[in-house]
């Protein structure tokens, strides 16, 4: 019983043995051409600006412009607006005007 | 034409070193593919995907391997994408059946019958083949390329990337498996 159960085994196992290559369909060739013409011209060519490596360096140039606008903008804006504030605090107050300028120092 | 030379036609666009590319190896991989995915018509599809991929990466080819060694190396690779992808679909399949309207039937694998079979063995061998989709997938790789298409051990642990001794063992560990997927189904 068991012997005949390894035979059957056996027997599906060597079931590929000799087994012929599967040959491809006909037309096969003209069939990727065909593909290929598809394919190759429907893809679109990829401009050098959309590589990565460039859009990046776009967002940094982009980042850096923003970062610097901002940093020289508080800079050379606030002073002014700032001691203005300082002045316009001290006068309604009547605070001494060294106050100020201690402040702003 | 030598290798060196159809290597270099292909480099330069020569179609017709493209042609002779094609019919030389299309057998060889379309066999290749269908011992893997089963289905002829998605084996034509991976065999395709083989040539055109060829065609566009042949100028990073470093020839370090043989071509055929090369193309077998991507037929197998797109073979298991290829199952990979039937399978992700199935389980979508499964999920839309449980939250769906459960009328999509599940995509289910017929019988393989390879046209290199014999008569006499084409039921045997239909069985063989459900039990070769459920091994591993370098066991698969290993079994496939070793017995349908008939390569070295050599041969097989280059297309790879491993060492013959490596292959011997996958091969071994397929045999045990398939016994007893067989033994199991067989009752």
């Amino acid at each position: 019983m068991e012997n005949n159960r390894n035979n059957r085994i056996d027997d599906l196992l060597g079931s590929l043995d000799n087994v012929q290559r599967a040959t491809a369909p006909d037309f096969f060739y003209t069939r990727l051409k065909s593909r290929m013409e598809k394919e190759l011209v429907a893809e679109p060519r990829k401009s050098w600006a959309l590589r990565p490596v460039y859009i990046l360096g776009v967002l940094l140039v982009v980042l850096a412009v923003n970062a610097a606008i901002i940093f020289t903008g508080s800079s050379s804006e606030t002073t002014p607006s700032d001691s203005e504030t300082m002045q316009s605090i001290a006068s309604e107050y009547r605070i001494n005007s060294n106050l100020t300028y201690e402040i702003n120092e | 034409m030598t290798e060196l030379e159809l290597i270099q036609g292909l480099r330069n666009g020569d179609e017709n070193a493209f042609r002779f590319l094609v019919t030389t190896y299309q057998d060889r991989i379309f066999n290749t593919s269908l011992g893997i995915v089963q289905n002829s018509e998605d084996a034509e599809d991976v065999a395709q995907e083989v040539f055109i991929q060829v065609y566009k990466s042949i100028h990073s080819f470093k020839a370090e391997s043989k071509l055929s060694t090369w193309m077998y190396r991507i037929a197998t690779t797109r073979s298991l994408d290829l199952l990979r992808s039937r399978k992700s679909k199935k389980r979508s399949g499964l999920i839309q059946r449980l939250f769906g309207d459960g009328n999509e039937p599940l995509y289910e694998i017929p019988d393989f019958h390879h046209p290199g079979v014999t008569l006499d063995r084409k039921e045997n061998a239909a069985k063989l083949f459900k039990a070769i989709a459920q091994l591993p997938d370098n066991q698969k790789i290993a079994f496939t390329l070793h017995k349908l298409e008939d390569l070295s051990y050599q041969e097989v642990s280059e297309t790879m990337k491993t060492s013959i001794a490596a292959v011997e063992s996958l091969m071994h560990r397929a045999k045990l498996n398939l016994r007893k997927i067989l033994e199991k189904e067989q009752g």
